[in-house]
């Protein structure tokens, strides 16, 4: 046994001096027409469920005559990590052929001209037809083409632990408005003295406060903030003070965990310690919580998941709105517009993209399927919780946007952050986003 | 030369010295003593983690009594990913360093023994570069790796790791070829030697010391880089320790805490072993280099 | 500079005895071979970025979106939305916060005081304690990082609360409630020990009959300090501001690691502001424009050290 791991050192080591001498990434075509391709993956859920699938692929290939083999790149990453490794990437010309991507990174990428279209491909594509039309309005991008093909899709909801609220003798039905939802996390915190919701916010987490935080609460209330007719960002829309309120209320009634938020990688103390331990009871979280979060293999596994966790919609923000779900669709597999193997890499993508390896990875990750033609194909037919994200699919709501997304993030970031530092109260946090988007965005992106 | 200072010393002070041993010089000494030990308390203590950790069977993030066990450097050398990030730090140190110092040896000599027009200018040139904090240009300088196609590679981020190093060992170097009396060389050219013979037979052999000091900053200061080598390198199989360590500690849910500071120690070794075997020597030289140069 | 281009290389060579003395026709092959290649890599790997950082800082450049297809001239846009922002002069007061407190105060003063005790006869055990603050400096900064991570762990079982715990005090998420605090102590730590060398090296030069003559007059030890050792001393400590200036600008890896710029960019060091703002958020030109400003200030103080340590360089 230890003999095989100091020849595999040694092998290592020789590989490693050999690579001194000139080599780089993307496999290329061997001599004999064969293709190597490059998939990367972030998430262990994913890597694992990727490596999965690639025999599968190789030996579909085969029997078609045609010899391409996978290489994964598995690297356990932030999407913040990822995004910048991969940016940095993709501007050298040295990414891989097959990227995992989000939306926020569809948007930038796509736009740098980073990412190849995958128009003709589906046009040609049979299966192209069996997306749900909500789908392929989310990941059209601003110049009318698709850069991306989601995996999965989810809906981001509130995860609250149903458990500890029965104890507590708290309401558990689904909340109307936001008011009425505070009243209650008021009760849940007068009794136990813990700061009972998390929502992302601030600048150490990244993307996701905006993509997973603040754009589900301001799409919920208004859909107006991003104009595809002219693609700008209309930053007067009324939305915009609304969510920077509600984060206020939040924070100055004590609810949101401020501390943890502020620190490096701040959905560990939360979601992965406070959330599983009962010590955090509500946390906006997508459909891949069940699996990706907290399922048996997922981050920190929660016993009896589907027991003591339950979901509730977004509270309706300003009067005359209605609970929703926010659906999450906006990313998926991609290919880095220098890839030499651009047909293989789409042959792969559509394996992936059909029947059973697509429910594998579903239910792997934790995700509703994009897809009309899904649900009876195992293993995803027998996940009750992510069926239903399905269906909710269908009436949640999403905002398309373009170009600057990137911007407003980092601008929202930053005013959210001056919520949770005490520096700023709804209004301050709106006048500072204002000024801040403006700048990041110029004048080109900003709606007169 | 102490021991004599001292003894021709000692009849003046010996008078004043007994003088002096007065309480108030007690409480002076006993001040001193405390301040010393607790100031190399303050530079130790950090360290108590490491080392209990590293020889602890189920190590935490913080100090406790370990079950001692060496399983966490065996394991190590026997994981998939870690022998490699070993492996590429020596490469890039070692490689860097090389490169580092034959271009140093090569320029230190022709700044020496030739006498040419802006010879100071390119010395005080590459001086003023050192007041360039490196991140500063670390952005522009991966646009430029990624134009020269040696982004993501280790040869890439040797070159920039060695060229770094290069003002101070251009000035040690000169320095050291400085001390060496020319007239040797031009005896051994006399006796029928080529410039390149009289330089590898005379000069070579006595700048032994300032090329060490060279050396061992270089390796220190490649070995040791972190911000280079997250910026420069993205593929995972090229990654040095530096990076190994900061991301297997960023992974908060499942760091491996022994694992990680056996790294560490590994990590710490060759630059301190290397450190104190030529402290004694070494100090003055490089010191001397980096200061009066 | 233009008089030193100018120095003819005659007047080099003879305040130079031991130079050899060759005709000008051969020199430049030799140097070109031996000094070319050194020059060019200078060239190329530091000169360059410094003047591209320069050209890029006047640009919009951005690394994703569409700015990054057709990256425009800005002129000095970047400069003033930078010295308007809040976020960037409070990471320039950051900066200077951690300068002053880490570098100029606490590493002077402790690597000081530990010169000037190693420097006592009567203090035994020299070699140990010595090594002892030799440690910090000789570890990458990487490990510097992993063992404060330990000392300064929120829970009770970390080095310091452990240590307070002792003396009855409560433990504390040093990282989150006094981060500044926290990262200057460590970037003191690591520098002490290049203080007392360079603060060693600088007493051994002073020449023990000064002291002794103080003494003997009835000088206090402190008064000996201040009006005969340190004036002596003047070169070397204003040459060692200098250095610890710009290597604690450039730090970056401990504070990146401890804190990553947090709680609420608390720690949000110029190092660190510029890697955000150039790599996670792609906008080139404002972190270019960012690293130039850092480089002006680095200039300017490195020469208020010089002209304060009055001595030639």
């Amino acid at each position: 046994m230890k003999r095989t791991y100091v020849a595999a050192a040694f092998t290592a080591s020789v590989v490693a001096a050999a690579g001194l001498t000139g080599c780089s990434a993307g496999g290329g075509d061997g001599s004999d027409g064969s293709v190597t391709i490059t998939i990367m993956e972030t998430k262990q859920t994913n890597i694992d469920a990727i490596s999965k699938e690639i025999p599968g692929f190789e030996a579909e290939m085969a029997e078609q005559g045609k010899d391409i083999k996978v290489e994964l790149i598995a690297d356990v990453l932030t999407d913040e990590q990822f995004m910048t490794k991969m940016t940095q990437q993709l501007i050298a010309g040295q990414a891989p052929d097959v990227l995992d991507i989000g939306e926020n990174m569809a948007i930038s990428w796509s736009s740098a001209g980073y990412l190849a279209p995958l128009d003709d491909y589906l046009s040609e594509w049979d299966g192209w037809s069996h997306y749900y039309p909500a789908v392929k309005e989310a990941i059209t991008r601003q110049d009318g083409q698709v850069y991306s093909l989601p995996s999965g899709a989810g809906v981001l909801n509130l995860f609250y632990r149903k458990d500890i609220l029965t104890e507590l003798g708290v309401d558990t039905s689904q909340p109307e408005t936001w008011d009425e939802l505070i009243g209650r996390l008021v009760e849940v915190k007068e009794k136990t003295g813990d700061t009972p919701i998390v929502i992302p916010a601030g600048t150490a987490w990244g993307g996701g406060t905006w993509g997973e935080g603040f754009m589900p609460l301001l799409g919920g209330t208004d859909t107006e903030f991003y104009d595809t007719e002219t693609d700008t960002w209309d930053l007067e829309s009324p939305g915009w003070l609304a969510v920077f309120e509600l984060y206020d209320d939040l924070v100055s009634n004590g609810l949101m965990p401020v501390e943890d938020l502020q620190n490096p990688n701040p959905w560990e103390p939360t979601k992965y310690e406070k959330f599983p331990e009962g010590e955090i009871q509500v946390a906006a979280q997508g459909t891949w919580g069940w699996k990706f979060d907290w399922g048996p293999n997922g981050a920190t596994p929660i016993e009896g998941l589907v027991e003591k966790v339950s979901t509730w919609q977004f509270p309706g923000l300003r009067s005359g709105d209605k609970p929703y779900g926010w659906s999450n669709t906006g990313g998926g597999y991609a290919i880095s517009e220098d890839s030499e193997n651009k047909e293989a890499a789409w042959e792969f993508i559509k394996y992936l993209s059909t029947g059973e390896p697509l429910a594998e990875q579903l239910v792997a990750s934790g995700a509703a399927s994009a897809r009309d033609d899904l649900d009876d194909v195992a293993p995803y037919s027998e996940e009750p919780q992510l069926l239903q994200a399905g269906e909710d699919l269908g009436e949640s709501v999403f905002v398309v946007t373009g170009d600057g997304a990137a911007q407003i993030g980092q601008a929202v970031a930053s005013a959210t952050e001056l919520i949770l530092s005490g520096q700023a109260d709804g209004q301050q946090a709106y006048d500072a986003f204002v000024k801040d988007a403006t700048d990041l965005l110029g004048p080109t992106l900003v709606k007169e | 030369m102490t021991i004599l200072r001292s003894r021709t010393a000692a009849p003046v002070l010996n008078p004043r010295r007994r003088r002096r041993l007065r309480p108030v010089d007690v409480a002076q000494r006993s001040v001193g003593y405390v301040l010393i030990v607790l100031l190399a308390l303050f530079c130790l203590v950090p360290f108590a983690w490491v080392v209990l950790s590293a020889v602890d069977a189920d190590a935490g993030a913080t100090v406790q009594i370990p079950a001692f066990s060496f399983d966490n450097f065996i394991r190590f050398f026997t994981a998939s990913g870690t022998p490699l990030l070993l492996i590429n730090s020596l490469v890039i140190a070692i490689s860097s360093t090389v490169l580092n110092l034959v271009l140093g040896i090569a320029g230190g000599y022709a700044l020496s023994r030739f006498a040419f027009p802006g010879r100071r200018f390119f010395m005080f040139g590459i001086l003023l570069i050192r007041v360039i904090p490196a991140p500063a240009t670390i952005i522009a300088l991966y646009l430029i790796m990624v134009n020269l196609g040696l982004a993501n590679t280790l040869h890439g981020l040797i070159i920039v790791q060695a060229v770094s190093g290069l003002p101070v060992t251009l000035w040690l170097m000169k320095g050291t070829v400085d001390a060496v009396p020319v007239e040797l060389e031009e005896a051994a050219w006399t006796d029928g030697n080529t410039r390149l013979q009289a330089v590898r037979r005379i000069v070579l052999p006595l700048i032994g010391p300032g090329l060490g000091a060279a050396a061992m900053l270089m390796f220190m200061g490649s070995w040791g880089d972190f911000l280079t080598p997250l910026v420069m390198l993205q593929n995972q199989d090229l990654y040095p320790l530096a990076i190994g360590l900061f991301r297997a500690f960023s992974e908060r849910n499942v760091i491996d805490w022994g694992l990680l500071a056996a790294s560490a120690v590994i990590y710490v070794l060759p630059p301190a072993v290397l450190y104190m075997l030529v402290r004694k020597h070494l100090l003055k030289s490089s010191l001397g280099g980096a200061l009066k140069g | 500079m233009t008089t030193l281009v100018d120095v003819p290389a005659s007047a080099q060579t003879a305040t130079r005895p031991s130079a050899p003395r060759r005709r000008r026709g051969q020199t430049w092959p030799f140097v070109l071979i031996l000094l070319g290649p050194s020059a060019v890599l200078i060239l190329v790997f530091i000169v360059l970025p410094a003047v591209y950082g320069l050209w890029l800082s006047l640009t919009n450049t951005q690394l994703t979106g569409f700015a990054a297809r057709d990256p425009k001239f800005v002129g000095l846009d970047n400069y003033t939305y930078l010295l308007t922002s809040a976020d960037f002069l409070n990471s320039l007061g950051q900066t200077g916060t951690f300068l002053l407190f880490s570098a100029i105060i606490g590493q002077t003063v402790l690597g000081m005081v530990a010169a000037i005790l190693l420097s006592r006869p009567w203090i035994h055990g020299k070699g140990f304690f010595g090594a002892a603050v030799l440690m910090p400096m000789v570890v990458p900064e990487v490990v510097a990082s992993l063992t404060w991570a330990s000392v300064l762990a929120t829970s009770p079982e970390g080095t310091l609360n452990r240590l307070l715990n002792i003396f009855g005090g409560e433990p504390t998420a040093w990282l989150q409630t006094a981060p500044m605090m926290a990262i200057i102590l460590v970037n003191i730590w690591r520098g002490l020990a290049f203080a007392m060398i360079m603060f060693q090296a600088a007493l051994e030069d002073v020449p023990a009959e000064l002291i002794e003559a103080a003494r003997v007059d009835g000088a206090k030890a402190v008064q000996v300090f201040r009006h005969v050792t340190l004036p002596l001393i003047r070169g070397p400590v204003f040459l060692y501001l200098l250095l610890t200036t710009i290597s604690t600008v450039g730090v970056f890896g401990l504070v990146y690691f401890l804190t990553r710029g947090g709680p609420g960019g608390q720690t949000r060091i110029a190092a660190i502001y510029i890697y955000e703002r150039a790599l996670q958020f792609s906008q080139i030109g404002i972190g270019s424009a960012a690293s130039i400003i850092l480089l002006v200030i680095v200039l300017v103080l490195g020469a208020v050290y010089v002209r304060l340590a009055k001595v030639e360089v």
